[in-house]
């Protein structure tokens, strides 16, 4: 870094990223870690000339941050994404229909009464993974929201609880740069504040703060991955400020949010892990005791085989269990594909007089956790509520889809386009039995069983649904809106490959290793076992290094 | 409230600066430059026709009676390259089918409403044909197989997408997002850039 930038008047972050686990410490501190971790079974199969390590399959938030954690560690790493390595900066255009390569465009099928709408809505592919395409609201589940059951007799509780996450809640907003209120208006007193202050209300913002107060509901400006100021990113250099274009969602060209390809991917790259973009796993090959030895993938139209000693699957709620069934993997549970989960994330629109223009800025720019255990609910756990910008294409989609309007009339709304403003909420969901992944008999372009998804909202969702759409008419009426209408919908796969305290009724452990196979770890927001009642990245994040940090552990107590 | 107009030609403008990017300049320049004929590479020709007159319906554009902002190429080409976007209602059969199915079914509820072809109908029958499709159980032995409401939903949002994706449908709704550079300032309530349009008239809704 060059002296004289650490003059200009900008954030600097720790050169060296603040490391939780004491072991990982000790390793960073001692001469650097043998490139070569001695196996785990002396019995086992001598190695081939390019064993590694550790495989990492998706580099998404579930894979890069632990890629970036076993590479500091000094191990051998290579990392297999399906999709691309873009060049944001260059490649990245602002306009919705351009950027539809971030999405995973295989077909999934969405059955039940309430289909999950996946692409644009639910999924990401590339070198970052959904990372590239997310919203970047980055709040901090509470306390309680990790024990459902506890608190109210249904869903699951985690096998820990918040203390466990919450260091690496503190090393990954000072990490990446995240933009938030200090001191956190909710939740337990914080030991460390964010790094960066909010990033500027849109107007959107600005009307629901209007609303809220005269209701009474407490809002704050959230905390999103996105720099409020200049920021120095080890492995990257200075990230610029955010330029409020307003298109987190469909991929920042500037490197102000931070996805995984302007943060951890290049930490991980840095320390020498190896990425391979365009390779899709098809087979994980294991030997006669059911340890996994490698995988098979297909990389620009060749078959590829890469043994590992470790394998972190990391795939994302549908490609994970999908590998998992179709390779035979990880089943004895029973869970594999079970408890699919999506947050409930029902949104109301209101036109207002005044000029929204609601492209601009932050998308997700406040928050209020006023509804997480509201006193009047007749449904268990919470929500938080957001205020909402929108890009015209989506927002076009939505008022087809949710206001069937057309002809005339749709034209004449969408005329109102800079008018209009929107909240949404993000609420916890409780697993169902009618609710999972299977494979359908149909196959995708690459020959393989699609995924379907059956999603039904049962009487808990409902209910919330139903509580939060009249609290967020109220604000909007409030601040003035008229032609208020609600677009129910879900967001983000949760839970299909939970982890619990057995293998009786869980996929992998607390650490994310699986109990069927004791070289492979999933690290992606399949193991969450209840979804939380707030957006997933950052806890995907946040279990992506403590899983890291058990691994190296354990290695080392091996090794030791 | 009455829908904003807001002055023609301001993308345009906005494409030739510094405010639009390379690869945003490039994706939009595309979509104006769309040659005005366009033959069809999935859809037999009177299929394809009749796709087109139902778009013509669901996005009526008697502003630009020549020169329409063109919506049914996209589905076409779509299908021929069987790109899909990521999903489909397991209700829905594969887009392919679905669609052949679909635009089938709606000669079958003209037929049974106006015995005669959809394209042969006024717009206002037309318009009649359309509104049983997007309610339940329009008549037709396509639709005993195909559920009417997710395919109406479908091939709608479709169309918004392909519409609104447009340079010069962003400029009807006033958007010009895409001149983002070098940064949008000016983001609060009632705040625009310079570089953004003012509303000039006030239509009645």
């Amino acid at each position: 870094m060059p002296e004289e930038e650490i003059l200009e008047e900008s954030v600097l972050n720790p050169v060296m990223p603040d490391v939780q686990d004491p072991l990982l410490r000790a390793l960073l501190a001692d001469e650097p870690a043998p490139v070569d971790t001695p196996q785990e079974q002396p019995q086992a199969l001598p190695a081939e000339a390019d064993e590694v390590d550790c495989v990492v399959i998706g580099l998404g938030a579930g894979g890069a941050p632990l890629l970036a954690r076993l590479a500091m560690a000094g191990l051998k790493v290579v990392a297999l994404e399906a999709g691309p390595w873009h060049d944001a900066k260059k490649d990245f255009a602002t306009d919705e229909q351009a950027q539809d390569f971030l999405f995973w465009n295989d077909e999934r099928l969405a059955a039940g009464q309430d289909p999950l709408a996946m692409g644009r809505n639910n999924s990401g592919t590339g070198v970052g993974g959904s990372t590239l395409h997310y919203t970047a609201y980055t709040p901090r589940p509470l306390p309680d929201d990790l024990h459902l059951k506890r608190d109210f007799g249904r869903g699951e509780d985690w096998p820990f609880g918040y203390e466990e996450l919450e260091p690496y809640y503190e090393e990954l907003e000072g990490f990446l740069g995240i933009s938030g209120p200090t001191p956190y208006p909710w939740g337990p007193a914080r030991r460390k504040g964010y790094p960066l202050a909010p990033l500027p209300l849109n107007g959107a913002a600005q009307l629901m703060v209007r609303g809220a107060a005269k209701l009474g509901i407490q809002t704050s400006p959230a905390a999103n991955a996105a720099l409020s100021a200049r920021y120095y990113q080890e492995g990257v250099g200075w990230r610029e400020a955010c330029t409020n274009r307003g298109f987190c969602q469909a991929g920042c060209s500037n490197g102000a949010k931070a996805s995984m390809d302007v943060t951890f991917i290049p930490l991980a790259v840095q320390h020498g892990a190896d990425i391979r973009p365009n390779s899709f796993v098809t087979e994980i090959e294991r030997d006669e005791r059911g340890f996994v030895t490698g995988v098979v993938y297909t990389q620009n139209g060749e078959q590829q085989r890469q043994r590992c000693r470790h394998l972190f699957l990391c795939g994302g709620s549908v490609e994970t269990p999908r590998l998992l069934l179709l390779n035979d993997l990880a089943l004895t549970s029973g869970q594999v594909g079970r408890n699919l989960m999506a947050h409930p994330g029902v949104q109301v629109w209101g036109t207002f007089a005044d000029e929204v223009r609601p492209n601009k800025g932050i998308p997700g720019g406040l928050i209020s956790q006023d509804t997480h255990r509201p006193k009047d609910a007749d449904f268990v756990g919470g929500y938080l509520l957001q205020s909402i910008g929108v890009m015209p294409v989506t927002f076009a989609g939505q008022v087809a889809r949710g206001r069937k309007l057309w002809g005339q009339p749709l034209r004449d709304y969408m005329r109102q386009f800079n008018h209009v403003a929107g909240i949404n909420i993000l609420g916890d969901c409780l697993p169902h039995a009618d609710n999972f992944m299977e494979l359908a008999e149909e196959k995708d372009a690459r020959g393989l069983p699609k995924p379907r998804l059956h999603f039904t909202a049962q009487e808990n969702e409902q209910r919330m649904n139903a509580h939060a759409e009249k609290i967020m008419r109220g604000i909007w009426e409030a601040a003035g809106a008229t032609d208020i209408w609600a677009f129910g919908r879900y967001a983000h796969v949760i839970g299909t490959a939970r982890m619990g305290l057995s293998g009786d009724d869980a996929v992998v452990d607390a650490n994310g290793r699986a109990f069927d196979v004791p070289n492979l770890y999933i690290s992606d927001n399949s193991t969450f076992p209840s979804a939380l009642s707030v957006n997933p990245a950052l806890t995907i994040m946040a279990l992506s290094l403590r899983t890291a940090d058990k691994f190296l552990e354990q290695q080392q107590r091996r090794n030791g | 409230m009455s829908s904003p107009a807001y002055p023609s030609g301001t993308v345009r403008a906005l494409l030739d600066t510094a405010h639009v990017s390379d690869a945003t300049r490039a994706a939009l320049q595309a979509r104006l430059d769309a040659p005005a004929t366009y033959a069809p590479q999935f859809l037999a020709p009177e299929t394809f026709a009749l796709l087109e007159a139902v778009a013509a319906r669901l996005f009526p554009q008697p502003d630009r009676p020549t020169q329409p902002i063109p919506l049914a190429p996209a589905i076409d080409q779509r299908l021929a390259d069987g790109r899909a976007d990521g999903w489909r209602y397991d209700a829905l059969p594969p887009d392919r089918e679905a669609y052949r199915m679909g635009l089938g079914g709606i000669q079958e509820i003209a037929q049974a409403q106006f015995q005669t072809d959809f394209m042969n109908l006024e717009a206002a029958q037309q318009d009649a044909v359309l509104h049983m499709l997007a309610g339940s159980h329009p008549p037709g032995t396509a639709w005993q197989t195909l559920d009417a409401g997710r395919f109406f939903e479908e091939l709608l949002a479709e169309l918004a997408a392909t519409y609104y994706a447009h340079p010069l449908a962003q400029e009807e709704i006033g958007y010009v997002g895409m001149a983002d550079l070098p940064a949008w300032t000016k983001i609060g309530l009632n705040e625009k850039e310079d570089r953004e349009p003012k509303p000039e008239e006030r239509l009645s809704s």
